[in-house]
């Protein structure tokens, strides 16, 4: 198999509660008064079909709400597909939402292991690893043994990037979004990503920052309201894209992409 | 390398045996939460492990005065305060596990958002964290029983048996109903986010249904099936009878046990694991 990842036919939707948070109490008013809960399904990906080789690094650009975070979320496995189907060959890491299961009043050190484990790694593995976690996250003196709740957001994220890239995983999927360091460990993490995929590893980043995009990216898909609007080298759609947030409308020669 | 295949579902079991699997090689993940989650609720209070033993030890008296206030002072003494001391801790393991266990998965949300799991690592780990709170808490109720014996040989209770070496089984019987129990309300918490709040009383409802304040002899007739349809029924009374009467369990007891624990987790399991991929859905 020569694809990291290949998508056929994908669609994603997904019902939401309109106007209540979804409890008990709501449901037995509502009956109480003959009303049901609306809710409105959400099609978050349409009809998406995409090959991802290995060793490929592929930027996800779009508008907020153009379905990156759900089609990320499902080729982690995280959520099931409606349709079609996604295969996946390799170990998956993965910073899609922050504070990976982070106990705030638990130590950045506890929290790398936690983070460590639920990714999968052995305990033998992650205590072997924490040093060099530690290490690239670079938190100011002290901290790594304070509970987090002391820590910056900075801090915070430096943390969960650092874990998820320790990992070595075959395909790392990022939410590029979420790690807000600062120039230094931006510079840090950009190239550790650069390692990795001079290791023949895959990485799928979502990232509203053209330039890290066609900087790191060999390809580049653009979605848009859950379709594939365009996908190709990195240069080529970033500009696309750029002159579409100019223009404001989809470019129609690009729609059946 | 792992290849996997994602796949439309509709709620059905995943398979049994990969996913058995995947949790067993990251039961690490389960028994570390649990560890740390202690370590960060014990950590302003020293008095944590002693308050473990002393609440239920504290409830128990004011549980007897209650029965005692309503029996008109016509209770069996010291005996009903031993049988609702050995009921209480018991209960309070089950009650640990399903209520820590209910909010695992509404309360481990951006876990679940961030990392694919099997999603029973959260319930299990609340189930063994219940289990380690537990633990400490037994020499101390064995010795209470035991010295009481001893100081009061006049009273009825059995005071040491043989009949203790039971015990290990109806914990774990305890363990594993709950926990079958947790997964059935983790889900519906899922659905339901004030499910947790009805569970309190629930669980209060379930105690006072359970042979905990009353003897498991005070059922007579058909009344007894009320022992058997609750899931913690059969399992309570058995623990009556080994603390308090110091005989080891009827066979009604034991199949009782066996059935309700064996029910709990094939029904919660199926619940929960049937619609655990879609729980990030929902979160």
């Amino acid at each position: 198999m020569t694809n990291a990842i290949s998508i056929e036919n994908l669609s994603i939707s997904y019902r939401v509660n309109i106007d209540t948070k979804k409890s008990l109490k709501n449901l037995v008013m509502r009956a109480s008064k003959g009303e049901k809960v609306r809710t409105r399904v959400i099609e978050a990906v349409k009809n998406l079909n995409l090959e991802v080789p290995h060793g490929t690094a592929l930027g996800i650009i779009g508008a907020n709400g153009a379905g990156k975070s759900t089609l990320m979320r499902a080729i982690a496995g995280i959520l099931p597909p409606t349709e079609g189907r996604i295969t996946v060959d390799g170990n998956i890491s993965t910073l899609l939402a922050l504070g990976i299961g982070f106990n705030q009043a638990l130590s950045g050190r506890d929290n790398i292991i936690l983070g460590g484990l639920a990714a999968g790694l052995t305990k033998e593995q992650i205590t072997a690893k924490v040093d060099e976690i530690a290490a690239f996250a670079d938190l100011p003196a002290g901290f790594l043994d304070l509970p987090v709740r002391t820590y910056s957001a900075g801090m915070y994220s430096r943390i969960a990037f650092s874990v998820s890239v320790a990992m070595t995983p075959d395909i790392l999927l990022i939410d590029e979004a979420l790690a807000t360091g600062d120039a230094a460990f931006k510079e840090k993490s950009l190239n550790r990503m650069k390692d990795l995929m001079g290791e023949a590893r895959t990485i799928v980043i979502v990232s509203h920052a053209m330039g890290t995009i066609s900087e790191l990216c060999h390809k580049v898909a653009w979605l848009h309201q859950g379709k594939l609007i365009a996908f190709g080298p990195a240069k080529e759609v970033c500009n696309k894209y750029l002159e579409f947030l100019s223009v404001g409308k989809v470019p129609v020669a690009l729609e059946d992409f | 390398m792992p290849i996997q295949v994602f796949e439309p579902h509709r709620a059905k079991l995943p398979p049994l045996a990969p996913y058995l699997k995947e949790v067993w090689r990251r039961r690490a993940f389960a028994m570390e939460l649990a560890r740390y989650s202690e370590k960060a609720e014990y950590l302003g209070s020293r008095l944590g492990a002693i308050w473990l033993v002393l609440n239920p030890l504290f409830l128990a008296l004011v549980y007897f005065l209650l029965v005692t206030v309503i029996q008109g002072g016509k209770t069996n003494g010291f005996v009903t305060l031993a049988h609702i001391l050995t009921g209480l801790f018991t209960f309070y393991l089950a009650q640990n596990c399903i209520n820590a266990g209910a909010q695992s998965i509404t309360s481990g949300g951006r876990l679940i958002l961030n990392q694919a799991f099997p999603r029973t690592l959260l319930p299990l780990s609340s189930a063994i964290s219940a289990v380690r709170q537990f633990a400490p808490t037994i020499p101390v109720y064995i010795a209470i029983i035991v010295v009481a014996k001893w100081v009061a040989p006049s009273t009825e209770l059995p005071g040491w048996t043989w009949s203790f070496f039971f015990l290990p089984i109806i914990w774990l019987a305890v363990m594993v109903t709950s926990f079958g129990i947790a997964l059935f309300f983790a889900t519906f918490n899922v659905y339901f986010r004030d499910t947790s709040k009805l569970l309190t009383y629930i669980m209060r409802i379930w105690l006072y249904a359970s042979p905990v304040l009353w003897l498991p002899e005070m059922l007579h007739g058909w009344h007894r099936s009320i022992l058997y349809a609750n899931p913690l029924g059969p399992v309570l009374a058995a623990n009556a009878e080994i603390w308090i009467n110091g005989h080891s369990p009827t066979a009604a007891q034991w199949w009782g046990i066996l059935g309700w624990a064996f029910g709990a987790i094939a029904l919660g399991g199926y619940v929960f694991t049937s619609r655990e991929r879609n729980f990030a859905v929902q979160i």
